[in-house]
């Protein structure tokens, strides 16, 4: 093996090709990773990222071209044979065995064995807490089942995997997307380690500003097709936009009239959810027309009170107040007749029905309007699809398509547009633009900006403090479910509402955010 | 899956070249009609091996014995479609039809007036049944396996108490006709079971329910989350389940002019079996009434002219088995080329 | 019937040596305690049976009867079960009807070996099997062969030589099964039929009606049918009437279930066996009780009687 310490070039691939059924997904891609350094991969959302990851790592045949790992012959024939030649990949989607412990995720292709093949459970938990500490997660026990944590506490533990071998390659697809900044921080450090050992990592995230902060050079995709190599000192982040969606951005205006006398369309008063700290509650109010953000620690109940006053989830104690009325919600049905829309956190799971037609996605929560005495008109039905469509300007040949075929932006558009379809008064959105692309990014806040203007409230859920700010005329932060401040759009300032986030935190005396 | 550069946000489809054996028109055509495609294979192979397969008596035979599988697979699709399984319809079928066959003996009754309520009976018997199977799975949350595996106990276990283990036979005459009569050259057996299956199609394909139905099996959540009611649509799908046993129950008895509460066990199977090898998907979401009946037809078919061409009664169980199997395995194939071609 | 079991009894009387004072096995105010292993009592048959058995047991008074019955045909483990507890019970006889001719043969020997008199009925255990296992026993029961062959030979000797017959299995891996196809062949091979196909149906009515109508469709010209029981008849008669022949091709069955008899009557089926199974577990008790007062042991096959059920003899 090629000593670690001396700069080398570590994978080298040359005129990648990979075609599926109608869609060439690679074209003749080149691309060097040098041992200890740090390398993005920056593309939109069906740019060929993800594919080429998949033909790095294994999982996928490349139909042309030659790969060079350490300067000799590189054909992965699965997934277990490039962790065996010391490629390892943390995955955008998490694939978990939800029954099993984290100790066992995480050693999941090496669990130590004892004679006769027994797991050796000793040395199998040690082995785990060394990694759980490593990501900063030492108050979760390597014996507790995967199924019970939190979405950035798995994104974690996949990342403790990759570390797990002893690895030459690690390739990082979209590793922040559910984590805060703190975890965000720790995961830098981790990767700073690592390059600094000699490590060549390949890291994709949609978060432009990480790209500047962490990596060495860059290579952005498009179409499948390799559009630049560079170092990153000799690029803007304006300028790999520009380079990944092949035009400008326009970016949503930030909003010009701030939360002043406005009437108000919902109000909650001490609203308690299962799960929810003792003695916590949260109480807030948006008006008419107003954008309001949530912002809070994973964990910290943003995700719970909005499903509590949509109904999604029983709500423990509280009243609901609908201009100024108070309401009963028992089921997301209650919150459909008040006009409250939910756009949840999870489009996968909770949003779309992705293998039926686009049309049929659009007109779920509002089959009544489609429908007499229970027969469904179709041609209303396709119009209302065709228009929303249009609207949205989702990217589709078809309304009969799946939205299983659909980019993550458009998919998230789909899920958008089966709300607004029951013109909602007051829209909630978890996490809208997770996942999502720069472009479709932009398009969508500028499609909650004019819902916001046609008088709806907006609630919008979001880690993603930037976007919050951005978006938003008043950010309440969550802290322990509890709201710890009330942040204006004139003071916006990052540091301010992290202060709040971690307030409640700070005061029990403990240090680690995911307690919660 | 592969990211797809024709949804990409900034170019709207690159149209890059498909390799591919077959051309796109007839690509599209083998997914959307592989089933029909199988079966008209094995017409064709057991109209070369016996010459008797394609005749009219033999045709109608096989329309005449697939009616009660036909019925059978109709309700199951509901239940399937919405990602659960009815394991209770073979004993259900024994039990509707002992009750029913106990009404149609009864005493004071005209011929009509008991026909017509031992056919009743029978569908109401499968509906309170289904019911049952409804509600307790979609209420208590318990896998729909389960709660069928129980009621397929207590449906038979009911069937003997209530019959003492005996074989209700002598049915009105007018009654019994019925199995034997047809209408258009076609069996009326069979033409009762095709009117089953439009209706169902008609519901599952024109009906806010039956988008419901589809919608339940492909994401639960999500259509609980835009605000309908889920518990009612499932427990609606185990009753459609348990009428179209009720049904089956009264074509049983009409064809073979007997109730024995000892019938159809392994109905289910076979009923499964259609709506599977018939392209619904077993985890839900996918599939459709239409390919339930090619399904059925397959089976049909095969036990027919497997027989016909003169193929030992093992020989025959193993082809079966091996057919359901390949269905299956081509649907996996449909499936996937279906979520990649677009 | 009351004549009939006249019969049986002579007949047992033949069978058991029957000369001597009883022996004192029981205890003058002692009734003795009979365990009875049936097969499913799902099966009317076996129901009939049972219930037979319980009648006589109210009619003679003068033994206590345990009856019980599995869940299916093939259940054997239960019928071991059943067995080990009348060992348990210190039953002092015990009558099966066994659900597999090999397996039951390990739960009998322990019951022998605990001094209980054991009557195997309806099913004959596996000759090589109880050798193996040093055990010599008794078998009443009916003669499958025998009876099936009468069936075949009232067909063949309707329809003369040549003819094209059809046979109707049960279930090819059971004794019974086998036994009655192999006197369906010998009644066709003494009568010169023709047999054109011999299929399963596994005794079931739905599965004759469908196997049936598929071999009429290959062979339109047979001219009988031989079936295994009278439910699988059943299901044929109706394959026939569907294709208009009901009547025309004759039907032969085995086991003179009610549902049958109307048929027999309108000449759609020739001919059944009656077996006479409501008597059938009376009969191993009655012999049972008596070979234990006697202290004898029982050998070789005792047959029980069996009928040929026309339209003429029918009651």
């Amino acid at each position: 093996m090629t000593d670690l310490l001396t700069p080398h070039v570590a994978l080298e691939i040359q005129g990648i090709s990979k075609q599926f059924p109608g869609v060439l997904a690679l074209d003749n891609v080149d691309l060097k990773l040098q041992s200890g350094q740090v390398h993005a991969l920056a593309g939109e959302n069906g740019a060929g990222k993800s594919s080429l990851i998949k033909v790095l790592c294994g999982a996928y045949p490349p139909d042309g071209g030659t790969m060079l790992l350490a300067g000799e012959a590189y054909a992965p024939h699965s997934p277990f044979d490039s962790i065996g030649k010391g490629i390892r990949v943390v995955h955008q989607e998490l694939l978990m065995l939800d029954q099993l412990s984290v100790a066992e995720n995480l050693l999941f292709e090496s669990l130590p064995r004892k004679h006769f093949g027994l797991i050796d459970r000793v040395a199998l938990n040690r082995r785990a807490s060394e990694l759980l500490s490593l990501v900063g997660l030492d108050d979760v026990s390597p014996t507790q089942i995967v199924q019970g944590l939190g979405m950035a506490q798995r994104q974690l533990i996949e990342i403790a995997k990759a570390l797990s071998g002893d690895s030459r390659i690690v390739i990082m697809d979209e590793p922040t997307a559910t984590l805060t900044s703190r975890e965000t921080e720790r995961l830098f450090e981790i990767i700073v380690r690592l390059r600094d050992s000699g490590v060549a990592i390949l890291f994709v995230s949609h978060h432009l500003q990480e790209l500047f902060e962490i990596c060495d050079s860059v290579t952005v995709l498009r179409n499948g097709r390799k559009v630049s190599t560079q170092p990153i000192s000799e690029t803007t982040p304006r300028d790999l936009v520009r380079l990944m969606v092949g035009r400008e951005v326009i970016e949503a205006t930030p909003r010009a009239n701030p939360a002043d006398q406005r009437q108000e369309a919902l109000r909650v008063e001490g609203l308690r959810f299962k799960g929810q700290p003792n003695g916590a509650q949260v109480d807030f109010a948006v008006g008419v027309g107003e954008i309001l953000g949530i912002a809070g620690l994973v964990g910290s109940g943003r995700t719970e009170t909005v499903r509590a006053i949509f109904g999604a989830d029983a709500l423990q104690a509280g009243s609901i107040f609908r201009e100024g009325r108070p309401v009963k919600i028992r089921s997301p049905a209650d919150a459909l007749a008040e006009g409250i829309c939910l756009v949840t956190e999870d489009r996968k799971d909770e949003g779309l029905l992705l293998d039926m037609p686009i049309r049929s996605n659009l007109s779920l929560a509002r089959l009544g309007a489609c429908s007499r005495a229970g027969w469904l008109l179709n041609s209303v039905e396709s119009k209302d699809a065709n228009d929303m469509a249009r609207t949205l300007q989702i990217r589709l040949t078809t309304i009969e398509q799946h939205p299983r075929q659909l980019s993550g932006g458009n998919q998230q558009k789909v899920v958008l547009g089966k709300w607004l379809l029951c013109e909602p008064a007051v829209l909630i959105l978890d996490e809208p633009t997770r996942g999502v692309d720069v472009g479709a990014k932009a398009e969508i806040h500028r499609l909650l900006q004019s819902i916001a203007d046609t008088g709806t409230a907006l609630i919008v859920v979001s880690s993603d403090l930037p976007e919050l700010m951005q978006l938003t005329d008043r950010i309440i932060v969550l802290s322990r479910g509890k709201v710890a401040g009330e942040v204006l759009r004139k003071d916006f300032d990052e540091s301010r509402i992290l202060e709040l986030a971690y307030s409640e935190y700070m005061k029990s005396g403990e240090s680690n955010a995911q307690a919660a | 899956m592969p990211k797809q550069p024709s949804t990409d946000t900034t170019a709207p489809a690159t149209p890059t070249p498909t390799q591919s054996l077959l051309p796109k028109g007839l690509q599209q055509l083998v997914r959307d009609s592989g089933i029909a495609i199988a079966l008209l294979l094995l017409v064709i192979i057991f109209s070369a091996l016996s010459p008797l397969f394609l005749t009219p008596g033999n045709i109608s035979n096989i329309f005449t014995q697939i009616a009660i599988n036909v019925c059978l697979a109709v309700g199951m699709t509901f239940v399937i479609l919405i990602g659960g399984i009815d394991l209770s319809v073979g004993s259900l079928t024994a039990l509707c039809a002992v009750v029913a066959g106990t009404v149609l003996k009864l005493d004071g009754l005209s011929v009509g007036a008991a026909i017509l309520l031992a056919i009743l009976t029978s569908i109401a018997v499968g509906v309170v049944c289904g019911l049952i199977n409804g509600t307790i799975s979609s209420l208590w949350g318990v896998p729909s396996f389960i709660v069928t595996l129980g009621m397929l106990n207590i449906a038979r276990g009911g069937a003997l108490q209530w019959t003492d283990a005996r074989s209700i036979y002598e049915f009105p005459d007018a009654f019994n006709e019925f199995g034997t009569s047809s209408l258009f050259g076609m069996p009326a057996l069979f033409l009762v079971a095709l009117a089953l299956v439009i209706v169902a199609w008609i519901v599952l394909t024109r009906t806010v329910f039956g988008r419901l139905i589809y919608a339940i099996g492909n994401n639960e959540e999500a259509v609980r989350l835009a605000g309908h009611n889920l518990l009612a649509y499932k427990i609606l799908a185990f009753t459609i389940c348990g009428a179209s046993v009720g049904v089956a129950a009264v074509l049983y008895m009409t064809r073979l002019t007997v109730a024995s509460p000892i019938l159809g066990i392994g109905f289910e199977l076979n009923a499964i079996a259609a709506v599977i090898i018939g392209g619904t998907s077993l985890s839900g979401g996918r599939g459709s009434i239409i390919g339930t009946l090619l399904g059925a037809c397959i089976i049909g078919v095969l036990a027919n002219g497997l027989v016909l061409i003169g193929v030992g009664d093992f020989i025959r169980q193993m082809i079966t088995g091996g057919v359901i199997i390949l269905a299956v395995i081509l649907d996996t194939y449909r499936l996937r080329s279906m979520r990649r071609g677009g | 019937m009351i004549a009939r079991r006249t019969v049986v009894k002579s007949l047992v009387a033949l069978a058991v040596v029957a000369a001597f004072p009883l022996s004192q096995t029981f205890a003058a105010d002692e009734k003795p305690k009979v365990g009875l292993v049936m097969k499913s009592l799902a099966n009317e048959f076996f129901k009939v049976m049972t219930e037979g058995a319980i009648a006589y047991e109210k009619k003679r008074g003068d033994f206590v009867l345990t009856a019980v019955g599995m869940k299916d045909e093939t259940d054997f483990d239960a019928q071991t079960l059943a067995v080990e507890s009348f060992i348990t019970q210190k039953k002092d006889v015990i009558v099966l009807a066994p659900a597999d001719s090999k397996a039951m043969v390990a739960p009998v020997l322990k019951a022998v070996k605990a001094g209980i008199t054991v009557i195997n009925f309806d099913v004959a255990l596996d000759e090589a099997a109880k050798k193996k296992a040093g055990l010599d026993l008794a078998f009443v029961g009916p003669d499958n062969r025998g009876g099936a062959k009468m069936a075949g030979d009232a067909l063949a000797k309707k329809l003369g030589p040549g003819a094209k017959v059809v046979i109707i299995e049960g279930n090819p891996g059971a004794d019974n099964g086998q036994q009655r196809k192999a006197g369906f062949m010998d009644a066709a091979k003494e009568g010169k039929l023709n047999v054109v196909a011999s299929r399963t149906a596994m005794w079931e009515t739905e599965e004759a009606n469908q196997v049936f109508t598929n071999i009429l469709t290959a062979n339109p010209d047979i001219k009988g049918v031989m079936a295994a029981n009278d439910s699988m008849a059943l299901g044929v008669v109706k394959a026939l009437d569907a294709a208009g022949q009901g009547g025309k091709i004759l039907v032969v069955g085995f086991d003179n279930i009610p549902a049958i008899r109307p048929l027999i009557k309108s000449g759609k089926v020739l001919a059944t066996v009656d077996q006479f199974g409501s008597e059938m577990a009376a009969n191993a008790i009655d012999l049972g009780i008596k070979a234990r007062k006697e202290g004898k042991s029982l050998k070789g096959w005792i047959k029980t009687p069996i009928e040929l059920v026309t339209a003429e003899n029918l009651k």
